[in-house]
């Protein structure tokens, strides 16, 4: 898989910057790669404390769902007709945020992109963990969250089946699938990295924990084979679910006659802003890190450089969705859905769909200077700049349709209550409590595949490894 | 389980070992390296990884077990809606394709398992820790009779370390 050239000796100038095939200049031999990488699992204070923040967000997010239970879903700030909120919009950050992780490890292996390496175990961890995140909002948003189970096609007392041509069926479905395969494929990554692990690990209770998690790996050569080729077929099947889940996600709106929703273009416009927010995630993520644990060598200026390209594409993509909507009402002379269409830019709802364009649209293009690709610093801000607008992007999705239907007598307002926003808070600190807990644990960047990349020791160095 | 277990700390020479083994027709090699090599995959010449099979019958158990389960929950329990189908193939689709994912890739994990032959409980038979971190290794079971000959010829190829396990 991985292409490079002869090593590199002596002094290293530019660690940060691949130049010749070389990805990762500033690592020349396999021992400094199991030495740096596991190094990071050394809890440090500023760990601790960001912990410690994200458990306090979850608790506040855990104290809502507690008193919700208790004295209903009435708390939510529903307004009808408006009766999905903050939890379906969120649920859809959620889910979008998840499908950069697996867009990296599947897609970007597929086509073999060298940029992917170093970074794709802390988006697949960041994909399992956003998806856990999504799955708690629908189950919050039913209100009776102990029924939940009701929508899983068994055998059951009240011989009911769920109905099959249902979108929020499909949900459970596509939801259901993606985390089991996000997680086998996250836990497989890690198998040669937990043997790793196994066989430098002193303390005999984690050594023991490491030898069951690596399942007995010894990396030979039959492993390895059979390993390739399975890491190759699970890519292959989560391309298309990456495409398929968000578009199932969108399918929730557009099978619906609502003003706003009922259009083709969901499907690749919901994959487009998922791809492109869970960039960004990633690197609010990533760009910490690489910083804190001084690991600016493995993720270089060119490897953010790539993913700020991917980032631009699908602005671009997702800012081509927005005018299309625009265009498609103006053109269709539906009348309600210009009148929705006017009512979410220049009437109600405009200050929420400024700050998507602006988000979404306009700060992106700053990307086109290749000075600001290869600022962390800048990329970092934009990143949050992204997640606000694509969380803005899905309240302009839900509230302004459900507030401005067919009818005038239904126009209605929304504002969430505190106990949306206590969930909103507890989302982001139930995500971080378990990346945070998994980068202790866990290698964040991929052992066995930065060996791949880093040139072998050669007895006889003919100048090339293919 | 008796054999001869060699240590390289350089690509190139266990490529030249596994060569010349093969050359020598010497059964039951196996080979560790720290991540995939290329190279050692060129000098093995293993057949292509039979995983495919298993995703393959995976795929297809899931995919009709995702339209088979729509279909007869909707049979089951009909919901008749102005002359609609009962089992719409269209929105079906989505189970089939989910189901065609999930089973193919849950199956394909089963073949990894089964052909790799893990989980395993013992490692440490015929193995060295340093395979996961920086050096390569060959593993021969053969009889204690074959060891001088093994060992002569692996540390010829630049083995730092021979040595015989039983």
């Amino acid at each position: 898989m991985a292409t490079t050239v002869k090593p590199v000796t002596g002094r290293i100038k530019r660690p940060n910057i691949p130049a010749a095939g070389i990805q990762v200049p500033g690592v020349t031999s396999f021992e400094q790669v199991d030495d740096e990488i596991l190094a990071t699992l050394k809890p440090s204070p500023k760990w601790f404390i960001g912990l410690g923040l994200a458990i306090f967000a979850m608790l506040i997010g855990a104290s809502a769902w507690t008193y919700q239970i208790y004295w209903g879903l009435g708390n939510a700030g529903y307004v009808p007709p408006v009766m999905w909120g903050v939890y379906i919009i969120t649920f859809v950050f959620w889910v979008g945020i998840g499908h950069a992780g697996t867009l990296i490890s599947a897609i970007l292996y597929l086509f073999r992109a060298g940029f992917r390496t170093t970074i794709y175990r802390a988006s697949e961890a960041m994909t399992v963990f956003a998806v856990m995140t999504a799955g708690l909002f629908p189950i919050i948003h039913i209100g009776r969250p102990w029924k939940f189970f009701w929508l899983i096609p068994y055998p059951n007392w009240r011989l009911l089946f769920p109905q099959f041509k249902s979108p929020l069926l499909w949900d459970v479905f596509a939801i259901s699938t993606y985390l089991t395969i996000s997680t086998t494929f996250l836990y497989l990554g890690l198998i040669p990295d937990f043997a790793v692990m196994r066989d430098k690990e002193t303390n005999p209770i984690r050594k023991r924990i490491f030898a069951m998690l690596s399942l007995g790996w010894k990396n030979t050569d039959r492993e390895w084979r059979h390993f390739a080729k399975m890491y190759m077929f699970l890519a292959a099947f989560s391309t298309p679910l990456v495409l398929s889940v968000h578009s199932v996600v969108s399918f929730d709106f557009a099978m619906a006659l609502t003003p706003g929703w009922h259009t083709t273009i969901f499907p690749p416009y919901f994959v487009g802003g998922a791809i492109f927010s869970g960039f960004a995630m990633v690197w609010t993520i990533l760009i910490p890190i690489r910083k804190w644990w001084n690991l600016e060598h493995y993720v270089t200026l060119n490897h953010l450089d790539a993913t700020a390209k991917v980032v631009l594409f699908t602005s671009i993509m997702v800012g081509c969705g927005y005018l299309s909507e625009f265009f498609i009402a103006w053109f269709s002379g539906v009348a309600p859905e210009q009148e929705y269409f006017w009512n979410r830019v220049f009437g109600q709802w405009w200050w929420s769909a400024w700050i998507l364009l602006l988000c979404n649209m306009i700060f992106p293009l700053s990307l086109f200077s290749q000075k600001l690709r290869r600022n962390p610093t800048w990329l970092w801000i934009l990143s949050i700049i992204i997640n606000i607008g694509m969380w803005y992007e899905r309240f302009v999705i839900v509230v302004p349709s459900l507030s401005h239907e067919f009818e005038p007598w239904q126009w209605t307002g929304y504002a969430p209550s505190w106990i949306d926003m206590c969930f909103l808070v507890g989302s982001f600190g139930w995500f971080f409590m378990w990346f945070l807990l998994f980068i202790k644990q866990m290698p964040v960047i991929a052992i066995a595949e930065v060996k791949e990349i880093v040139p072998p020791k050669m007895k006889n160095d003919h100048g090339g490894h293919h | 389980m008796q054999g001869v277990l060699a240590v390289f700390p350089n690509l190139d020479e266990v490529c030249g070992a596994i060569r010349d083994l093969k050359a020598k027709k010497v059964p039951k090699v196996t080979v560790y390296s720290p991540t995939i090599q290329h190279e050692i995959d060129d000098a093995i010449d293993a057949p292509t990884s039979v995983v495919r099979v298993f995703t393959l019958i995976g795929a297809i158990c899931g995919v009709t077990f995702g339209y088979w389960i729509s279909i007869w929950c909707s049979q089951y329990w009909s919901l008749q809606v102005g002359g609609k189908a009962i089992a719409s193939w269209i929105p079906y689709t989505i189970m089939g394709f989910e189901m065609f994912v999930m089973v193919g890739c849950l199956s394909t994990v089963a073949g990894m398992f089964i052909n790799a032959q893990i989980p395993r409980l013992v490692t440490n038979f015929g193995f060295d820790a340093r395979f996961t971190h920086g050096d390569y290794g060959i593993w021969i079971e053969t009889t204690p009779d074959k060891f001088a000959d093994l060992e002569q010829t692996l540390k010829a190829h630049g083995a730092v370390e021979v040595r015989g396990e039983r």
